[in-house]
């Protein structure tokens, strides 16, 4: 047990120092001092208070993608679809947040959330179906569908949901009753905070007190195996990839009602694949899944606000990032192979 | 004879002591003067070799001479550090003290390439061949003979591949149709090829590491006889093996490892299988050879099979048309050559591989098109051959592995909520019903030995009282305690009314337990014994060629 809490830390933190010694090179190379700039990465993140509460909010939306993924991922299904079923959920949760009557008040948050899931689901139902009855590739498929949920999302708020009253590419705002209610104002750190770590408990729940979670973690390592013991691999593959889309669908409805209390065109950077980034640095573990969330967090809003303190440009703490995510997914290799050989490395 | 610790350190000691051993009859007088001008040389030996990895010591002092031009055998348990000491030789890994011996000479390798480039060659048990390519195109991949240097431009001259590979053949006195696709060849064959490269490539040593596990009978004596050959050719073999038989039969000498040290060592002429099995186990149960009294087996039919058949699919074999009874109390035995059907019509009973015709009736109950969740409920267990791969998840606990499959069951899940404590406790007294040897139930299944995984197996698959137990190869891997443990499992399973379809490829074992055999070759059922003891040959016979002619 505590080899793997020791194997889980460094799997964690190897990424972290290494992006670190390069950041530091491409720091000297351009004149600059490592340590001064690091520390004041580390201040302009954890600082204060209201800093913290930005760190938090630019780590609210990959605590969604990032479980997800993990969702998929830790029962071997390369789900790469998070970031499509974030951008048609959030779409789904702010058409509704501004078509149905605000004097529905309160009720608007359930609905909305529960249309955000729902249309989630059936987005992710569509490749898992595909994998698990015509072994359709689920990265091939679920890559494609990102591109879809992009130009679908583009196409509404370009037309259709178009708001009237501004300029391009966003829809009208959502009634102020369906905000999300700001934690630390005037921070945007808000409610879809908390929804985001109860997410995460839920998943942790889930892997381990749940007989589906102990499923999928079977297939994960052994497909061939669960067979033999009776669990239907496909029936766990749906289910994994729907689960996924749901918790992909509140994550977008949560960064709609919460953040930008509209849909735009850049709706979400990334959030989908910065969330996978976020789930094989953590290892799947709900613990390390928060923790790289913070981490990922706090490199965007250091990086937002640390260009205007010094001249450091943006594209370091880019680096930083990208850096980290390479160590991160040399992880997601180990997967892939261990998955091709059916089970883990024999000894 | 003598007990390891009189084994004399000094090789030239030993040398002396040697008793030189009567060839086989064909033996050249020329090649005779060679071999023993050089015979009291030792082609390949270890002094004193430790290797530990972490806590485990895996080797504690081994020492071994093989002389040259004799086929020395290594007999000992799964665990005894056989494998360890193999991947010394090979270079694959260095030992923590003591050193290699190749050629009289002590040597440090840092590699099989090493190892190959002082002539020594290994056979895996799995053999290292492109099953896509041509026995030909095997024989001199990685090193094809070119009809000019042009680097990247060379072109392959397959004439002399032809020529080379078809003089070695001959020469051990195999016959081997070089075009065939490796796919679509024999085992025994495949085998042949394997050695006949390292010849190629200039061995005179080899290691064969049990190479008889996947023959049937008759494949074992063409194996031996081309292993004889190869003796009066003057190549040393080093033959591992599980089998006391076979080493009485083949081999010169013999050493014995028991828990990662030499115990004995001896020429065969002055020793008998009797002490040879002695010196393998301390504490073995004694294995029950004798067959079991002929019982009549009066229960209700458990199991009915009534024309299966099943297309192939990825190079599996097909099934063709097999009918079979199974009754309760009675274990019915699958006698067949490795790659005739008996995997593949276990997967289909399992519900794990998809039908094309006829029907599986599982205590009256047509099964056929029902799920393996469904065919489990009914009241079916499994036991694959494969167990690393299918009986057990190696990378998941040990917890895990045993309650995989009840995990829906209460009282483990109630309520949809999966109680940790209740898996648990359940997985524990499964372990401690079948004596499974564990550190923590939290450790991953690979801790174990294959022994107690495959304790495990049974442990899980016999929780729910089940009505049938389909046991494929149960002991494939097992050391000899294991296999005692594995044979009284089964035999209590039948003795309480339970059904047994066991498929095994050690006809010893076959025999030992089984109330009738029935025989399949190329995917049909070619024959029943209705009493296996005594009935080796007829079996035998019938795995080989189809038919008891």
């Amino acid at each position: 047990m505590s080899s793997s809490i020791a194997s889980r830390s460094i799997g964690i933190l190897l990424p972290l120092v290494v992006s670190l010694i390069v950041s530091g090179v491409v720091l000297l190379v351009i004149g600059k001092n490592p340590l001064d700039v690091f520390s004041l990465i580390a201040t302009e993140s954890f600082g204060n208070a209201r800093r913290i509460a930005a760190t938090l909010s630019a780590a609210t939306p990959l605590l969604f993608t990032a479980v997800a993924t993990a969702v998929c991922f830790r029962s071997g299904v390369f789900n790469v679809g998070v970031e499509g079923a974030f951008l048609v959920g959030g779409l789904a949760a702010v058409f509704l947040g501004f078509t149905l009557p605000a004097a529905w008040g309160f009720a608007l948050f359930p609905i909305c959330f529960f249309a955000a899931a729902l249309i989630g689901a059936i987005w992710l139902y569509v490749p898992g179906i595909l994998l698990a009855k015509f072994e359709v590739d689920e990265v091939v498929s679920t890559l494609m569908l990102n591109f879809i949920a992009v130009a679908i999302t583009g196409y509404l708020v370009n037309g259709p949901l178009l708001s009237p009253l501004s300029g391009n590419n966003v829809t009208p705002l959502i009634h102020e009753v369906a905000y999300l209610p700001r934690l630390m104002p005037p921070s945007t750190l808000h409610a879809g905070f908390l929804i985001g770590l109860v997410c995460v408990a839920a998943y942790g729940f889930w892997c381990r007190y749940t007989p589906a979670g102990f499923e999928g973690g079977l297939i994960g390592l052994n497909q061939r195996f669960s067979r033999a013991v009776g669990i239907s691999v496909p029936r766990t593959i749906v289910g994994v990839m729907i689960l996924s889309g749901v918790i992909a669908g509140i994550g977008g409805a949560a960064h709609g009602m919460g953040q930008m209390h509209r849909f735009s065109d850049g709706f979400s950077p990334g959030y989908g694949f910065t969330g996978m980034a976020v789930a094989l640095l953590g290892r799947n573990h709900p613990i390390g899944i928060v923790l790289g969330a913070i981490l990922f967090g706090a490199l965007a809003s250091a990086g937002t606000t640390i260009q205007l303190f010094s001249n450091i440009p943006l594209d370091l703490v880019n680096i930083i990032q990208g850096t980290v995510m390479i160590f991160a997914v040399v992880e997601l290799g180990r997967i892939s192979l261990r998955r091709k050989k059916g089970t883990a490395n024999a000894g | 004879m003598f007990p390891a610790k009189d084994t004399p350190t000094s090789l030239s000691n030993n040398n002396q002591e040697r008793v030189v051993f009567p060839r086989a009859p064909d033996f050249s007088h020329a090649r005779e003067a060679i071999v023993l001008s050089t015979e009291r040389s030792v082609a390949l030996g270890a002094v004193d070799l430790h290797k530990s990895y972490g806590a485990t010591k895996a080797n504690r002092g081994i020492s071994l001479s093989v002389m040259r031009g004799e086929i020395h055998a290594i007999v000992g348990e799964n665990g005894a550090g056989k494998s360890t000491l193999m991947r010394m030789l090979q270079g694959v890994e260095r030992p923590d003290s003591g050193h290699v011996v190749i050629a009289d000479k002590p040597v440090v390798l840092n590699g099989p390439a090493e190892a190959l480039a002082l002539s020594i060659g290994m056979v895996h048990q799995e053999f290292m061949l492109a099953p896509d390519l041509t026995l030909l195109e095997n024989l001199v991949l990685g090193e094809e003979p070119v009809t000019r240097q042009l680097g990247p431009l060379s072109r392959i001259d397959w004439a002399k591949a032809l020529r080379e590979g078809q003089g070695l053949a001959e020469s051990i006195g195999a016959q081997i149709d070089w075009q065939r696709r490796t796919s679509s060849v024999p085992v025994h064959i495949l085998q042949f090829v394997e050695i006949i490269r390292l010849l190629r490539r200039g061995c005179n040593v080899l290691i064969l590491d049990e190479p008889t596990a996947v023959l049937a009978p008759p494949q074992v004596e063409e194996l031996f006889d081309l292993l004889r050959n190869l003796r009066a050719n003057g190549t040393t073999i080093l033959f591992i093996s599980h089998k006391i038989g076979e080493v009485m039969a083949l081999a010169d000498q013999v050493t014995v490892i028991r828990q990662g040290k030499t115990v004995f060592h001896s020429t065969i002429a002055e020793t008998t299988g009797p002490e040879i099995a002695s010196h393998i186990v301390r504490d073995a149960p004694p294995l029950e050879t004798s067959p079991p009294p002929s019982r009549t087996v009066t229960g209700e039919p458990v199991l009915e099979l009534d024309g299966l058949s099943a297309r192939s699919l990825e190079k599996s074999q097909s099934l063709d048309n097999i009918s079979l009874q199974v009754r309760a109390g009675e274990i019915l035995g699958i006698a067949g050559v490795s790659g005739n059907g008996q995997g593949e019509l276990a997967e289909c009973i399992a519900g794990l591989r998809d039908t094309s015709a006829g029907n599986i009736i599982l205590q009256g109950a047509d099964i056929t098109g029902e799920t393996t969740l469904a065919r489990r409920n009914r009241g079916l267990a499994y036991v694959s051959a494969d167990r690393r791969h299918e009986g057990l998840t190696t990378a998941a606990s040990i917890e895990t592995n045993v309650i995989a499959g009840s995990h829906r069951a209460p009282p483990i899940t109630r309520g949809g909520i999966l109680s940790r404590k209740n898996l648990r406790q359940e997985a524990s007294k499964r372990l401690a019903a079948l004596k499974v040897v564990f550190g923590k139930v939290t450790d991953p299944a690979d801790s174990l030995s294959g022994g107690n995984q495959q304790k495990l197996v049974f442990a899980r698959e016999s929780a729910d009282n089940p009505k049938l137990m389909i046991a494929s190869q149960p002991t494939r891997g097992v050391d000899l305690n294991g296999i005692a443990a594995i044979h009284g499992l089964l035999r209590d399973f039948r003795d309480q009314g339970g059904a047994v379809l066991l498929a095994s490829e050690e006809l010893d074992e076959l025999i030992a337990l089984s109330d009738r055999v029935v025989v399949i070759f190329e995917g049909r059922l070619v024959g029943e014994v209705t009493s296996p003891a005594g009935a080796m040959a007829q079996i035998g016979q019938m795995m080989v060629q189809g038919d008891a002619a």
